[in-house]
């Protein structure tokens, strides 16, 4: 019975997926030749002009990279703020809370299109978009490591007289480096995709250079950028699982 | 060095966790210089008793020990990641302010002493050490190094020898004497173990379903 209505509950939310997206299966048809067609015409990829796309790359890397450093330096006091050991005043907490879960929720993306609309095109706008939003997932994942240690060193800092920010710091700070490293290293990686897109709306990185190439329907350099793209992005990835590895 | 100390003494403590008489009106003293066993089967109260007299545990009665007592915790309560001469600077970390401590710019004095109490529970040269690099007796000697630092008027330790080896254990109670004789400090200790408390207290005191009883 109890089996039944959790299929009951599946199919139905499917059923509103359904009907909600429309999706059209003869349409889908109708364009995989003309998808196939591109497909096939954008190779052999056109990697002419190659300074350019490694340019964007970079700068890709870079706004990812320089927005999850801004990220940590705003993440860190709202961590201590948000994190019920080094929480010095607990009606800060659920406040602090909902102000990472609001930063969170709101994708990068949607802050990059915000930026470029307040501090122009580039990738200044797509970092600080890239910042606010990490900041919010960090603050998060750092929150949950500093709640999960073990509170024993802490208390013992507390009972010596120390303050509970100043406990925070000095014991709980350190003893969850290999986590919150990890946390942030995971953030960089997905900054490093995430960021392959910024270009979309104007917010700079390798996704410009693809936009410019889709709205020129040049397919051989479309086929060469996500070459590039994929092996970024793997690159970040194992980078990032290597080095993860090697701190926990 | 012998210094004055006022001793510790405790009227009437009475504790009550959940709504349940944990402690009932315990009574007890210890003169500086002496170390007082406390005795008693698991859930009896010895860690509620520490606790309170530590300050950690609202309670009702008095509390007399001329400042705030150090507690050396049954687990030593080390932050592993750090050596052991910064978790002995964790006890003075109420002289230092917040950026400097945050920062780790220990004040000098505050190394010179740390290093000093390391000395004095035998772990000089390991300084710089890891905690978690450390054996379960030299943790627990931090551990004591860092309630020296605190300079705090009695010394209460909670089963610190629990988890280690018998010549360990020895050796962590017979350095808990020396230190109270040499520096003419207060201390209570609960054990476990009936016969280290006989041989390394001066007085046994036995605590039994909340209220000391005739040892």
């Amino acid at each position: 019975m109890r089996r039944a209505a959790w299929i009951g509950g599946f199919l139905a939310i499917q059923a509103a997926c359904v009907w909600l997206v429309e999706p059209d299966l003869g349409r889908l048809w109708a364009g995989l030749p003309r998808l196939a067609g591109w497909i096939a015409g954008g190779f052999p990829p056109d990697f002419s002009g190659f300074g350019d796309i490694a340019r964007r790359a970079a700068e890709t890397v870079a706004l990812a990279t320089l927005g999850t450093t801004v990220a940590a330096v705003l993440a860190l006091p709202l961590t201590l703020l948000a994190a019920r050991p080094s929480a010095p005043w607990p009606a800060m907490y659920h406040p602090v809370r909902a102000l990472l879960d609001a930063l969170r929720g709101i994708d990068g993306f949607v802050f990059a299109l915000i930026f470029v609309a307040a501090v122009g095109l580039g990738p200044f706008a797509g970092m600080l978009g890239v910042a606010l939003h990490s900041a919010g997932s960090l603050g998060k994942l750092w929150s949950e490591a500093l709640e999960a240690a073990d509170p024993a060193p802490m208390e013992a800092a507390r009972s010596a007289g120390a303050g509970r920010a100043q406990a925070a710091a000095v014991v709980l700070v350190p003893e969850t480096l290999p986590q919150t490293a990890s946390a942030m290293l995971y953030v960089w990686e997905f900054n490093i995709r995430a960021s392959t897109v910024l270009g979309l709306v104007g917010a700079g990185g390798i996704g410009q250079e693809l936009k410019n190439a889709v709205d020129l329907l040049d397919f051989n350099r479309v086929i060469a950028i996500l070459i590039v793209i994929v092996a970024l992005t793997l690159a970040a990835d194992r980078l990032s699982a290597a080095l993860r590895r090697r701190l926990l | 060095m012998l210094q004055s100390r006022p001793g510790l003494v405790v009227q009437g403590l009475s504790v009550a966790l959940g709504g349940r008489a944990v402690l009932r009106d315990v009574s007890l003293d210890v003169a500086p210089g002496e170390v007082v066993a406390l005795e008693g089967p698991s859930g009896a109260g010895k860690t509620t008793l520490l606790r309170a007299i530590a300050g950690l545990l609202p309670a009702e009665g008095a509390v007399l020990a001329g400042g705030r007592p150090a507690l050396v915790f049954q687990q030593h309560a080390l932050a592993g990641r750090l050596t052991a001469r910064e978790n002995v600077l964790v006890g003075a970390l109420a002289r230092m302010g917040f950026w400097r401590a945050a920062l780790r710019l220990w004040p000098r004095a505050e190394v010179a002493a740390a290093d000093e109490a390391l000395a004095a529970v035998g772990l000089d040269g390991l300084e710089a050490r890891r905690a978690d690099r450390l054996s379960g007796g030299q943790r627990q000697r931090v551990a004591i190094a860092r309630a020296l630092v605190q300079r705090a008027p009695v010394l209460l330790a909670d089963e610190p020898v629990a988890s280690l080896d018998p010549a360990t254990a020895e050796g962590v109670l017979g350095l808990l004497r020396d230190l109270a004789l040499a520096q003419g400090l207060p201390i209570l200790v609960s054990l476990h173990q009936p016969g280290l408390a006989a041989r390394f207290a001066d007085r046994v005191l036995r605590l039994e379903d909340g209220c000391l009883t005739p040892s």
